[in-house]
Formats: C-alpha cells, sequence, structure tokens
C-alpha cells in the first residue's frame, strides 16, 4: 500500500511537469492546429538560459523569469520567420519547419553546453514535507503540482479576462472572422508562441530541478513523448485537459507500468506510445477536446 | 450631392489562375443600402472581401475619398468598415458576450458595455443566450450575433454577404427588417449583397445586378424590381 | 533555328538514348567503386572527407528507406514520421538470422521484406482513423520506443540488448567469376586517369567491399523499379489521389483503407531492406542506430531530395550519409571557433538544410535542378 502511494505521489509530481509541455503544446495547436515538434527543445533551451544566468550569478527565480522572458521572445521570432507564411491547413511544410527546429536547438544547445549533464539549480525547498510509514512527500512533490496548477489558472485568466487573451482565443476559433474585426492576427499567434515557450521553459526548469535529474540538451527527448501524448490525452486543445492527461500519463508511468507483471519498467516510454495509440484511435479529439468538423 | 462614402472603379480581381471580377464600378453613399444582386459565382463574395481587404485586387478602392486597396483588413477595419462573411460570421468556442466583445476588438472607448446593451435590447434572444457558446445558437441566432458583432465595431459601412443563405423565410424577414431599423438608428450604412433579390430590393435604396463579374444593370431599388430582366432572372414572374 | 534536338518521347532514338543515358550511369557507378574502394579520401585545407564505399553503402541503405517515405509521405501524403522504426525492425530481422542462424545476408530479405510489410500494414491500421498531425505525432512515439523496445531483457536473445547484435560472423565473398582484379588492373593501367584506382590488385577486404556495393546497388535498382512501376499503376494513381484530396478520392471509388494500408506496408518494407543492408554495412545492429534522431534525419533526406521526387531519395541518402560524417570530420574551418566544431555540427547543419529548403525550395534540391534545367533550356520548337 505504501508503495503504491509512493508510486501515485511519483505520478502526480512526473504528470505535473509533463502537463507544463503539454499546455506549450496546446496553446499552439488551439492557435495554429499545428503540433510544434520542436517545443520541448525550446524549453529545454529556456532551461539552459536559466542555468546560464544562474551561472553568472543572477538570483534562481530571476533567472527563471527572465528564460522564460527569453524563450518567449525567441518563440515569437521563430513564428514570425519561420512558421507564419505557411498556410495552417497543409500540415507537412510545418511539420518539417519544426523537425528542423529541433535538429537546430538541439544542436546549439549541445554545441553551447556539450552533452555532459549538468545539475540545476534546486528551484524548490529540498526535503520531504510529509512523511507517513514509508511514503514521503517531497517539497518538490508538492511545488511541481502546485506550479503547473498555478501557470494553468494565471494561462486561463490570461485568455479568459484580458483583451489579447480573447483575441488568441477569436483566431483560434474563427480565422477569417477574426481579422475581419481587426484582430492582427500576425502577433496574435506570435503570443501564442511566446506564451507556450515561456510556459514550456518553466515546466523544463521544473522537470530539471528534480533533485534526482540533471538538465542535459537530449533530457526532452523522452519527456516530448509523455507530453504529447498528455496533450492528445488532453484533446489538444483544452488547457485543463492537458493537466489530466499529464496526470493519467504519470500515473501509467509510474503505477500502470510497476503493477502490469508482463510490462517491463523501462517500457513506460512504450506504455505512453500506447495510450496515445488507444486515444488517437478511439477517440481522435481526446478526452476533454472538442470534436472537429470536417470540411470538405 | 454628398461625397460618396465607397467608390470602387475598375476593380479587377483573380482567383488562382481565374478571373473573377473583370473591372465593376460602383458607388455607395452614407446612409444608403445597396444591394449587389448575382448568381453563385458572379465574384459577389469576391467584391466584398476585396473591399475588405482580404485578397489582392487591382483597380482602386476608394473609402471617403482615400484608397485603401492595399491596406490590411484590420487597418480598414479600423476605417470603419465592417464585414459579415458568409456563413461563419461567429467564433463557435466563444460565448455570446465574448463574440460581441471581440466585435470591439479595435476600440478603446468606455462605452463598449452601452453598445453591448443596445445589441441586446436589438435581438433580446441574444441577451438571453449571453453566456451559451456561440457554436449552440441555431442559424438565425448565429446570423444575429454575426451582425452584431460586426456592427461593434461603430461601422459606417457593414458590408453583408448573403444574411439570408440557408435561413428560414421568416427569419430571414425579421432579420431585415432590423437591418432598416439599424439604418435608420444608427445611421450605418449598407453593402449587402443577395441572391434573395425580392427581400434585399424591398429594403434597399439602389442596387447593381453583377454578372460573371461584370456589372450588368444598376439603379434605384424601385426600378430594379420592375425591371423585366431581373424580375425574369431573380424574382422568378 | 533551334539547332538543338529534341528527341521525342516513344520513338526508337528516344529508347536508345534512354539506353545509353542508364548504361552511363551504372559505369560511372562501377568507376567510382572501383576509384573509392581503398579508403578514399578528399583534402580541403587541412581536413580530410572520407569518401570510401562504407559510406555509400549506408548511403545506399539511408536512400531504400527514403524510398519508404517517398511511397507513404511524397506519394500517399501521409504524415508517417516513424520510418526509423522499420529500418530497425528490418536490420534486427536480419542481423538475428544472420548471427543465430547463419542465414546467407540475400536470403535473410526474403524474411525482412514480408515480415517489415505486414508490421508496416499493422501499424498502418490505425492510420485508417487518425490523420495528418495526429498521425505524425503517434509515429513519431513510435520511432521514439523502438530503442527502449530491443533493450527488453526478455528480447535478449535475440536482440543483444544495449550492446546490439553482431553480423560479423557473416562475410561478403565475392563470386569468383566477377573479374574485379582484371578490370582493376586495366583501369589502372589507364592513362592520367590509372592513378585514381589504387596500385596492384585488390585484395580480398576490398574485392568483398566491392562486391557488397554492387550487390546493395542492384538490390536500390530493384526497388527503385518496383517503386516506379508502383506509382505508375493502378493503386499508385491511388495513392495520389489520396495525397491530393482523400474526400475526393473517397468519392470517386478508391478504396481508402486498401491504398493506404498498402502503401504503409511497401514504405516499411522498404524501411526494412534499407536496415538490412545498413546492419550488412556495419557489422552490427544497436539500439541507437534506430532513434528517433534517425528517423528525422529521414525525413531531411527525404526534404532535401525533393518529397514526391525518386532520384530524390538517392540525393538524400547521400546526405544523410555524408553530411554528419563529413561535419564531425572538419577539425578547422577559419573564423568557426573549435567548440563549434566540435559539437553535433551535423545535427546543426541537416536542420538547417531541412528549414531552408522548406522555406525557400519546397520541392526540393531535385525539382529546385529541374527548374533551373527549364529556365537554362531555350524555348525551342518541339519535333513532333
Amino acid at each position: 500500500m505504501d508503495l503504491f502511494l509512493q508510486r501515485v505521489v511519483d505520478a502526480i509530481t512526473n504528470g505535473s511537469t509533463y502537463a507544463l509541455i503539454a499546455v506549450a503544446m496546446v496553446l499552439i495547436f488551439k492557435a495554429t492546429t499545428l503540433i510544434n515538434f520542436a517545443q520541448g527543445e525550446q524549453a529545454m533551451l529556456g532551461a539552459f538560459a536559466v542555468l546560464q544566468l544562474w551561472n553568472w550569478g543572477i538570483p534562481m527565480w530571476g533567472a527563471v523569469i527572465i528564460g522564460m522572458l527569453f524563450s518567449g521572445i525567441l518563440a515569437a521570432g521563430l513564428e514570425r520567420a519561420f512558421i507564419r507564411k505557411f498556410d495552417p491547413a497543409d500540415h507537412l511544410p510545418l511539420v518539417i519547419i519544426t523537425l528542423g527546429l529541433f535538429l537546430v536547438i538541439n544542436a546549439v544547445a549541445a554545441i553551447i553546453w556539450r552533452f555532459d549533464p549538468q545539475s540545476f539549480p534546486q528551484l524548490f525547498p529540498s526535503g520531504n514535507a510529509f512523511t507517513y510509514n514509508n511514503v514521503r512527500l517531497s517539497w518538490y512533490s508538492i511545488f511541481a503540482f502546485g506550479s503547473c496548477v498555478l501557470v494553468l489558472f494565471v494561462l486561463q485568466t490570461l485568455l479568459t479576462r484580458t483583451k489579447i487573451g480573447l483575441a488568441f482565443r477569436a483566431v483560434s476559433s474563427n480565422l477569417e472572422s477574426s481579422r475581419l474585426s481587426g484582430i492582427k492576427i500576425g502577433p496574435t499567434l506570435q503570443f501564442g508562441w511566446a506564451l507556450a515557450a515561456a510556459a514550456g521553459t518553466l515546466g523544463a526548469s521544473i522537470y530539471a530541478a528534480n533533485p534526482v535529474l540533471q538538465i542535459e540538451p537530449s533530457m526532452m527527448l523522452r519527456a516530448l513523448i509523455f507530453s504529447v501524448t498528455a496533450a492528445a490525452l488532453g484533446g489538444l486543445d483544452s488547457l485543463w485537459g492537458a493537466l489530466i492527461g499529464g496526470l493519467t500519463i504519470g500515473f501509467v508511468q509510474s503505477v500502470v507500468v510497476q503493477y502490469i507483471p508482463f510490462i517491463p519498467n523501462e517500457m513506460s516510454l512504450s506504455a505512453a506510445v500506447v495510450v496515445l495509440l488507444i486515444v488517437l484511435t478511439l477517440r481522435p479529439s481526446g478526452v476533454l477536446g472538442t470534436r472537429a468538423v470536417e470540411r470538405v | 450631392m454628398t461625397s460618396p462614402i465607397l467608390h470602387v472603379e475598375d476593380l479587377k480581381a483573380t482567383y488562382g489562375p481565374v478571373q473573377v471580377l473583370h473591372g465593376i464600378d460602383f458607388t455607395v453613399f452614407p446612409k444608403e443600402i445597396v444591394v449587389v444582386l448575382g448568381a453563385n459565382g458572379a465574384g459577389k463574395t469576391t467584391t466584398l472581401r476585396s473591399i475588405s481587404g482580404m485578397i489582392q485586387t487591382s483597380g482602386r478602392i476608394e473609402l471617403n475619398g482615400e484608397e485603401t486597396r492595399n491596406l490590411t483588413p484590420s487597418e480598414i477595419v479600423r476605417r470603419g468598415v465592417a464585414h459579415v462573411p458568409q456563413g461563419r460570421g461567429t467564433f463557435p468556442e466563444l460565448t455570446v458576450e465574448e463574440n460581441l466583445k471581440v466585435g470591439a476588438f479595435i476600440r478603446t472607448d468606455k462605452d463598449i458595455k452601452i453598445d453591448i446593451d443596445t445589441c441586446y435590447e436589438n435581438y433580446p434572444v441574444l441577451y438571453e443566450r449571453k453566456t451559451q457558446m456561440a457554436g449552440s445558437l441555431s442559424g438565425g441566432e448565429q446570423q444575429m450575433l454575426a451582425v452584431s458583432r460586426a456592427l461593434m465595431s461603430r461601422p459606417q459601412l457593414l458590408l453583408m454577404d448573403e444574411p439570408s443563405l440557408g435561413l428560414a423565410p421568416q427569419i430571414v424577414e425579421d432579420l431585415f427588417t432590423r437591418f432598416v431599423a439599424i439604418n435608420r438608428e444608427q445611421e450605418t450604412t449598407m453593402l449587402i449583397v443577395e441572391q434573395n433579390a425580392q427581400l434585399a430590393l424591398d429594403i434597399a435604396n439602389r442596387g447593381y445586378v453583377l454578372e460573371s463579374g461584370r456589372i450588368s444593370v444598376e439603379g434605384k431599388a424601385e426600378e430594379l424590381i420592375n425591371d423585366d430582366a431581373i424580375r425574369r432572372a431573380y424574382l422568378g414572374a | 533555328m533551334a539547332s538543338k534536338i529534341q528527341i521525342s518521347n516513344g520513338t526508337r532514338t528516344y529508347r536508345n538514348s534512354r539506353i545509353v543515358m542508364w548504361a552511363c550511369f551504372v559505369i560511372s557507378l562501377l568507376l567510382i567503386a572501383f576509384a573509392y574502394v581503398d579508403v578514399g579520401t578528399i583534402s580541403i585545407g587541412s581536413n580530410n572527407y572520407n569518401l570510401s564505399l562504407i559510406r555509400l553503402n549506408k548511403a545506399i541503405a539511408y536512400t531504400i528507406a527514403i524510398l519508404g517515405l517517398q511511397v507513404v509521405i511524397g506519394y500517399t501524403g501521409q504524415i508517417a514520421l516513424g520510418q526509423s522504426f522499420f529500418f530497425g525492425t528490418g536490420a534486427y530481422i536480419s542481423a538475428w538470422l544472420i548471427a543465430d542462424h547463419s542465414w546467407p545476408f540475400l536470403v535473410t530479405l526474403l524474411i525482412v521484406i514480408p515480415s517489415c510489410f505486414i508490421i508496416g500494414m499493422v501499424l498502418g491500421l490505425p492510420a485508417l482513423r487518425i490523420r495528418g498531425l495526429y498521425l505524425a505525432l503517434l509515429t513519431f512515439g513510435l520511432a521514439a520506443v523502438f530503442p527502449s523496445i530491443v533493450k527488453l531483457d526478455k528480447l535478449y536473445t535475440y536482440t543483444g540488448g544495449a550492446g546490439g547484435k553482431l553480423t560479423s560472423n557473416y562475410k561478403f565473398i565475392a563470386p569468383a567469376w566477377l573479374p574485379f582484379d582484371e578490370v582493376a588492373q586495366a583501369l589502372q593501367k589507364l592513362p592520367i586517369l590509372g592513378g585514381f584506382f589504387g596500385d596492384g590488385p585488390l585484395s580480398n577486404r576490398e574485392e568483398s567491399r566491392l562486391w557488397k556495393f554492387i550487390l546493395f546497388c542492384v538490390i536500390a535498382g530493384i526497388c527503385f523499379w518496383l517503386v516506379y512501376n508502383l506509382i505508375h499503376s493502378r493503386p499508385g494513381r491511388a495513392m495520389r489521389a489520396i495525397r491530393d484530396n482523400e474526400t475526393s478520392a473517397a468519392v470517386s471509388g478508391i478504396n481508402l483503407a486498401i491504398t493506404k494500408t498498402l502503401s504503409f506496408g511497401v514504405a516499411s518494407a522498404l524501411g526494412g531492406v534499407g536496415g538490412a543492408i545498413y546492419v550488412a554495412e556495419v557489422g552490427i545492429a544497436s539500439p541507437d542506430d534506430f532513434s528517433s534522431l534517425v528517423a528525422i534525419y529521414l525525413i531531411v533526406g527525404l526534404v532535401v531530395g525533393g518529397v514526391g521526387t525518386l532520384p530524390g531519395a538517392v540525393l538524400g541518402g547521400l546526405i544523410y550519409a555524408l553530411v554528419p560524417d563529413w561535419a564531425s570530420s572538419t577539425q578547422s574551418i577559419s573564423f568557426v571557433p573549435q567548440r563549434w566544431l566540435q559539437g553535433p555540427t551535423g545535427s546543426l547543419i541537416l536542420g538547417l538544410l531541412l528549414i531552408i529548403l522548406t522555406l525557400f525550395l519546397p520541392g526540393g534540391m531535385v525539382t529546385g535542378w529541374r527548374k533551373l534545367k527549364n529556365r537554362l533550356k531555350p524555348t525551342e520548337v518541339r519535333a513532333s
């Protein structure tokens, strides 16, 4: 029982970080129906920027905020330079561009920071907040989950209570009428990209701040798959769906896989892909997503 | 004579290799309701999309005497043109009230709330449904919302693309009656493209007939209603 | 007025000119083989770039895998990113048969092709429901899990776990009737050019390398011929119809399910053949040679050559095989800091290529070349 509870705790911890990257993908998908394969790498680059700033002596959370701004601005630039000129309905070029960004960002990070894992500043108090028999709930877990929920609230508020948020949702709902209402589409989508990248950077920073993990350029390769699955579970266009998806994937990874004897331990990634397959086959619009009507 | 609010001269537009508009000229004066009649594929939608800057064109489009042909849609909206596109003029995933707020996107004044209330007075059904998603409204309600959304930018000129499309006759009649009221009360100039000639000419001051990308007939609405050619082609008489 | 002769399609002269063209192509391939059978390098500045047959053989393996992507992405329009999965599957099946059952390489293909075909069709089944970006996601996930599947403890006896499966027990021995030595000697005696072809008789290793290259070229040739015929046949037209507009294809009576699964099957089989050749060349199937990065590189190969062009696959294969390798063997370039050269510059270059080509030359290099050729060609009266 204790073991089970411990694993549930782990599930929530991992799930929260996946959810943050998933949220980033959801933001971009909502606006442009595009899946950004470079999202994880952008987040990784942002986390490295945070590490660099911290190494230069900037206070930890200051570094995180500057890192988020940095990746937000970078993402806005990427959107302008590489994404805007393509027709959002034509998926292949956009997939290819984001795969290209994936390679480039990964390579640049590896060139600047090398492949050696480095330790990341502890963003949250270390140690356990709570111990019950053998179940340990670390401060890290609490803060990781807390930040995830906080970020979702902030995003939710931003999207429903501000003018740019309203514009963003209008653009994702009806592009033509948005233009006819005087919304400048380009900057609005740029805003979405920036927001997504900032959320992703926070996610990657929290992920790397996990006491058992270190930061390295390929750290997001696995996390990307988990996050994508989380986003798909939530329907790719629902913010809270991303959290639920993230927690589900965390749960599958640390609970389900552990308790099903014929699934070996190292199969958590495969389990995630299987979940993705099932979700996409049975309910392509996800669990919380809106069903799209295909027009000819 | 007052100066025109919209003056279009030798407007040409192409979609890929196909030329849709072959140089059309027309004028809309302030406070008028002008209707452009035409069959499917005559170029009605293209005409409106040209005016609101959604497509590349050649020729002249003057708004209050200023050339607007090379402006972006968002700049044109800011010069007082609102456009209700064909079919889907609403934001299905936004609530009714949010739809209206998007309509007022270009405005920064304090009267937005008042105008939203005006919309609700015009169409009480929208007030009843103000927290519902626009996508859940009926076709007629969506069209009311689309028109209200467009009016929220306080346009001088309202472009409407086949507002009657796909709606029941009774609803269309109500809708058009309200157009007249809005035209009188808010002094909004309207340019309506329609296939439903009878209804449109009933409320219009003047009309143009667009055939295969050219203006074939123009005149006062009363004259057009009695024009034999038009009667044959559009009124089924 | 035009002095240039335009030979029109279908005439005898046309056919003869095609035969001459292909003969020239085959001869130049052979010349390349003989020239680079020894480790050949090109020196630019202080950097040496390897151009041995090992690289070219790898390029053939990638080319065939990219050919598979041409079928599924280029001609059927399904964004399937997981080619590395099938590349790996083919590689491991072949490696297992060679290492544990001492099968000859060519015979393993008899198992690799049908099994990859079937696996591809089965994994392609969800694609009947999953489309566009969702399919891209799923297939990318597939590519990502491949290394962890072959590392499974339960599969250790088949896959060799993290260490990989060695196939070095199998040697490619050139059949005695092939006059490699004689040709090599003759080429070496050529005036001026003789120097390019090394010295003395070929060693056994060189002969086997040469034999492999020729063998792989023949396999690749067959694959190209089959794919060419496929895309010009009825199912091929159905595939292109689906690519251009799925709904219209369906309403014109094309069976989406059969056509799509066929396309997935063919693509996977080609991926498998590529993988088998890859393993035959490097002598080991190891998990990390089939990571999701490989899947992306294969997409680079597809895009660089040109999506939907068959010769593009060759160019793509060459670029994939040569660019990362050459990038890492570049030790110094003036103005570029050493640190940059030591990093994964190959990956950087491929990524940039992917972005730049998609932005500026969406048809890829082959299409770009064709356009250029058409522009340079003076407009002339066509002989009828």
